[in-house]
């Protein structure tokens, strides 16, 4: 018996009726309604603006088929909970075979339930003799489950083909049954008579289920156990070559690397790593190992010894083996080992202490970059030729207060006092005003919500410093006006 | 001018040779030179030494990937909490993206972490910030720099903040203040200008003084008057041409054995 299951991206506990939205050639439609919608006569298809007449409560969110598919694909591991032969039916469906697993969990329908439970969508499952049935049944039939009171749309024909069954009178499976195949291959194509014949079980409708990838593990179990660090060491050595083997054969690297030691009075002690790049090179993760075991608090402590190593590798991502290079291999060899040694550094001190910088699309002047740690960051090309005024090299984080002398209330500051070091202004240049970002702010539409405008201005002092400094608000709006060093240029 | 010049020059030496005209690399790649500076002019320093490790990376026709700068620093030391600025990064030529910024937890961490960059041969520049004594900078821990640039051919730049000088083995010892600019129209301060002194240099006398000012046509620091003196058109690349402001030719024997 097989059971298909076809589920509405929507979660069913919403009370508004909600729909998601595509566009369409030029025309915002709605790509998938939920139940209340489905009620209030909405369907896939239909214009937002038609929708949206229908039922002004409408809720809407953008479609976004790449994120449908991730959460499918999450699905269909999660339904391995009930049968190991899960296919995918995309895009929104997912096949269960499961002949022999029905009496675990209390026959078939109640299976269905736990499994719609599981997946916490609207969902409709269908059962059937075989794969075709049980698919067509779910998404089109009714709740007795007679193939043959099923509409003609279940062959999933083309609408030429549709037309033409309709004329010709034949609007169920049932009445297509009855015809000699014959004829139907002849006028409507022979998929529909491979599909009829699916539905029906006389010809096979296989399946093909995605199969677990079986994890990459090592283990050493001890007859005595063993106590030296080094000896430890070398097994771990052992055990990461046979998981280097079996990555290698599956083309794929490791990204994390977890050891587990068993010690005979039952303790249990673990070691974790993490790359900034897939590797399989049993020495490359000894290295970071060690680095690993010198920058832990309280080492190893073996106590009478440990009786088991376990290596897992929870982590993997594709690696293929890359060919030697005539030219360009000495740059390749650079970044390999600019890479380990962003891998090593980040183990000794912590990953959050190797960093990059990355711009952000903002245009507050601390919000602009980031520092992403250094393994996670991404090559991305800094925005070039900026439309705005220099920027400083160093950047004050947070800015610094400073006390102001300025010629007019709205001027450039004359002198300023900061680390109690007066300072004459020689040269100065600005404002250039930079808006507070009043659309991240719940009320910062409001007047006086968004928070503060900034007057930021070059200043050169008679030293030949020059710094970057603002005007915390607006003279006129706000009463305590401050001053704050932002930056130094070189 | 490409030809690299020595700071002595192969003409004459002293006060009249045409030593005010020889131009030389700055900060030599595959050396360690240190550059001192006081608190408020870091931002000048970090700029005259960015400015050079960047432009022989791209004069040795690396690519943006190879030419990688470590810049590193013990965050327990630092004074005033400062960040750098990849827009101000960017003016001075240097790709954001180059930058690995690394903070450690002490001095000697920062130390073995520098040395491990700078073994590294895929790195082009490592720059490692200290403020005060940093009193783990002894002779063994700067030959021990030394030997790791000339290895692999990585330019190490330490920068000493508020730092008196100590006998090491750099090449060059380098003492930077930010100088006032040219201003531009309507008293704007202008592009970014330092006064460059080496205190030391290994191969070559010490006491020269410098103006340089920020060439935005060809991004690098150069020499202020230089253009205006030699009337040469001005070579872009890793020579910067410098010209002496000031020289005291007659201790500059004794001065090279700091």
């Amino acid at each position: 018996m097989q059971a298909a299951t076809t589920s509405d991206r929507s979660p069913d506990a919403e009370p508004a009726p909600f729909a998601l939205v595509a566009r369409v050639g030029n025309a915002l439609r709605l790509a998938s309604v939920d139940r209340i919608a489905c009620r209030q006569g909405l369907a896939a298809g239909m214009t937002l603006a038609d929708a949206r007449a229908r039922c002004p409560t409408l809720v809407t969110h953008p479609a976004d088929p790449p994120a449908d598919a991730r959460e499918l694909d999450r699905l269909l591991e999660a339904m391995r909970h009930f049968t190991p032969m899960v296919a995918l039916d995309a895009p929104d469906g997912l096949i269960l075979d499961i002949s022999g697993c029905t009496h675990l969990f209390g026959g078939a329908q109640a299976l269905a339930r736990q499994a719609r439970a599981m997946a916490g969508y609207a969902s409709r499952p269908g059962f059937g003799t075989n794969a075709m049935a049980a698919r067509a049944l779910a998404r089109h039939g009714r709740a007795d489950g007679d193939i043959h009171a099923l509409p003609v749309m279940a062959l999933d024909l083309d609408d030429g083909a549709l037309a033409a069954l309709r004329r010709a009178g034949l609007r169920s499976i049932g009445d297509l049954a009855r015809r000699p195949m014959g004829m139907i291959a002849a006028r409507f194509g022979e998929q529909a008579v491979t599909r009829l014949r699916q539905i029906l079980g006389e010809a096979p409708s296989p399946i093909a289920p995605r199969r677990p990838s079986a994890p990459i593990r090592a283990e050493a179990r001890f007859p005595e156990p063993i106590a030296r660090t080094e000896d430890v060491m070398d097994v771990i050595e052992d055990l990461l070559g046979q998981a280097a083997r079996q990555m290698e054969a599956r083309k794929l690297g490791g990204r994390r690397f977890v050891i587990r030691l068993l010690r005979s009075d039952g303790a249990r002690q673990g070691l974790a790593i993490e790359t900034g790049q897939p590797v399989r090179d049993p020495a490359a993760v000894l290295r970071l190992l060690r680095e690993r075991i010198d920058t832990m608090a309280d080492p190893l402590d073996p106590g009478f010894g440990f009786d088991a190593v376990l290596l897992a590798v929870p982590r993997v991502e594709p690696l293929v083996e890359r060919q030697q290079a005539m030219e360009g291999e000495e740059a390749r060899a650079g970044e390999e080992s600019i890479v380990a040694l962003i891998d090593r550094l980040g183990i000794r001190l912590g990953p959050d202490k190797v960093r990059r910088l990355q711009p952000r699309d903002r245009h507050i002047p601390e919000g602009a970059q980031a520092f992403i740690p250094a393994t996670q960051a991404k090559a991305h090309p800094w925005p070039a030729s900026p439309d705005h005024a220099p920027r400083p090299l160093l950047l004050f984080d947070p800015p610094q207060p400073v006390a102001v002398i300025a010629g007019v209330p709205d001027g450039p500051p004359q002198r300023f006092r900061w680390r109690d070091q007066l300072h004459e202004v020689r040269l100065a240049e600005g404002p250039e005003r930079i808006a507070a970002e009043w659309w991240r702010r719940r009320d910062g539409h409001q007047p006086g919500g968004a928070g503060r405008t900034r007057d930021y201005y070059r200043i050169e002092d008679k030293d030949g410093r020059r710094y970057w400094m603002f005007r915390h608000g607006l003279f006129g709006e706000e009463t305590d006006i401050g001053w704050y060093l932002h930056g130094l240029f070189a | 001018m490409a030809v690299r010049v020595p700071i002595y020059g192969t003409g004459p030496s002293g006060r009249q040779a045409p030593a005010t005209q020889a131009s030389f690399r700055a900060l030599e790649q595959g050396h360690l030179h240190e550059v001192h500076c006081t608190a408020p002019d870091r931002a000048a320093a970090l700029a005259f030494a960015l400015s050079h490790g960047a432009s022989q990376a791209v004069s040795q026709g690396m690519g943006a990937q190879a030419g990688a700068i470590f810049a590193l620093r013990a965050t327990r030391r630092q004074r005033l909490p400062t960040l750098f600025s990849g827009d101000g990064l960017a003016l001075l030529g240097i790709d954001p993206g180059r930058l690995t910024l690394v903070e450690t937890g002490s001095e000697v961490e920062m130390l073995r972490a520098g040395l491990e960059a700078a073994r590294c041969p895929g790195v082009s520049m490592v720059l490692m910030e200290s403020e005060g004594r940093f009193a783990d900078y002894d002779l063994t821990a700067s030959r021990r720099l030394v030997l790791a640039a000339e290895a692999s051919g990585v330019t190490i730049l330490l920068l000493r903040g508020d730092a008196e000088q100590r006998s090491s083995g750099a090449q060059t010892r380098w003492s930077i203040r930010s100088a006032p600019s040219v201003p531009l129209e309507a008293d704007a301060p202008g592009l970014p200008a330092v006064e460059a002194e080496l205190l030391r240099c290994r191969s070559g006398p010490a006491g020269g003084r410098w103006l340089l000012s920020w060439d935005a046509e060809h991004g690098c620091f150069r020499d202020r008057d230089a253009g205006e003196r030699d009337g040469r058109p001005y070579v872009p690349g890793a020579v910067v041409p410098f010209s002496r402001l000031r020289t005291d030719a007659g201790s500059d024997n004794q001065r090279q054995v700091a």
